[in-house]
């Protein structure tokens, strides 16, 4: 959380929202232990891992829908979930990802 | 002020606290943030405080059942602590990797001619200090890996009977083999149970044939981590068990 305090005050201080995810909790092996946080920008800009890039992309887009207005969101990714191929993790695990507003 | 804000000094000063946070269940998305003195803040049921000294216990973070929800228990706490006794070369080299990984470093020494910043830059804390007032300054506790390094039985004696009577997670010395066993008699000599004998990872580090500092520091800072995540330290190629560690409790 230390390390990602810069690139959200920075934000923060543009007008800018921001979104947190969180890895809730890991099966088998994952890349990023629980606890590991991925900060998102309102415009898209990014701080930390969530997974060491191999479903960044996705969980920034369920982050932005957050910042939209959505609700707080549990993802589960892993390699029983059907995207698999597009964003699965190469280690074989799973891992669950919540997406809050942080405020 | 929102839960951010209030979160915010806890984690900038290293303090202890967990954020609970429902993930499943009625009202997602509320929190509760609990200080280490009990004091919440946060829109989520005000019971959850209850579970923040196991929480707090556990040091680190985690999922709970609770009722008809889920809730994630996000443990804030200080970064581990290492405390080097012997501020020689290798010294130097061990602050500047454990501060790689994030960590809190103290060096202590009796000699004021040797704990220098000018010698050990990397050093969070240097401490001209006697054994038993370098224990007593720092407070070894779970999150704390000590290594001693002087060679010097006058020194490594009352460091290692001090810190071996302290919940410290790791107690390494420097020394070859014979060194320990001869060490470890006047230990015994001293009063020293045989299974804290036992806890003293001597001749310290992982056998990756380290030579220069830098290499002897990486040997000894491998194995504070392997220690401190229950694994033996060999390679991963070989290994029979999954890759990732779940942080032993008590130690992030």
């Amino acid at each position: 959380m230390k390390e990602l305090l810069p690139d959200i005050d920075r934000w923060r201080s543009r007008g800018e929202k921001v979104a947190l995810a969180t890895v809730v909790a890991t099966r088998r092996s994952s890349p990023r232990p629980v606890g590991s946080k991925l900060a998102v920008s309102e415009s898209g800009e990014l701080a930390g891992s969530v997974s060491g890039g191999c479903v960044e992309s996705d969980v920034v887009l369920a982050a932005q829908e957050v910042l939209a207005g959505g609700a707080p969101r549990l993802l589960t990714y892993g390699i029983t979930d059907d995207m698999a191929l597009e964003v699965g993790l190469p280690c074989g695990g799973e891992i669950d990802v919540f997406v809050e507003p942080l405020e | 002020m929102t839960l951010f804000d209030e979160l915010r000094p806890v984690v900038e000063g290293g303090g202890r606290a967990v954020v609970f946070t429902i993930i499943a269940g009625d009202q997602l998305g509320a929190k509760v943030l609990v200080r280490e003195d009990g004091s919440t803040v946060g829109d989520g049921p005000a019971e959850l405080a209850a579970l923040a000294p196991d929480a707090l216990r556990a040091g680190r973070s985690h999922l709970i059942e609770h009722g008809d929800s889920t809730l994630f228990a996000d443990v804030f706490g200080p970064p581990p602590r290492l405390l080097v006794y012997g501020a020689i070369d290798t010294a130097e080299a061990l602050c500047r990797a454990a501060k790689l990984l994030g960590w809190t470093t103290i060096v202590a020494d009796a000699r004021a001619r040797f704990a220098t910043a000018e010698r050990i830059p990397s050093a969070d804390e240097l401490l001209v200090v006697w054994p038993e007032d370098a224990l007593a300054q720092v407070q070894p506790d779970l999150g704390t890996a000590i290594v001693v390094l002087t060679h010097d039985d006058k020194f490594d004696v009352p460091m290692l009977i001090g810190s071996l009577a302290t919940e410290a997670f790791y107690v390494g010395a420097l020394g070859s083999r014979r060194n320990q066993e001869r060490r470890n008699e006047l230990l015994r000599d001293a009063g020293v149970a045989e299974s804290d004998v036992g806890r003293i990872a001597g001749p310290c580090g992982l056998d990756i044939g380290a030579e220069s500092p830098a290499e002897t520091a990486l040997s000894m800072l491998t194995e504070i981590l392997a220690v401190r995540a229950g694994r033996s330290g060999g390679r991963l190629k070989d290994a029979p068990r999954r890759i990732h560690a779940e942080p032993a409790t008590g130690k992030k």
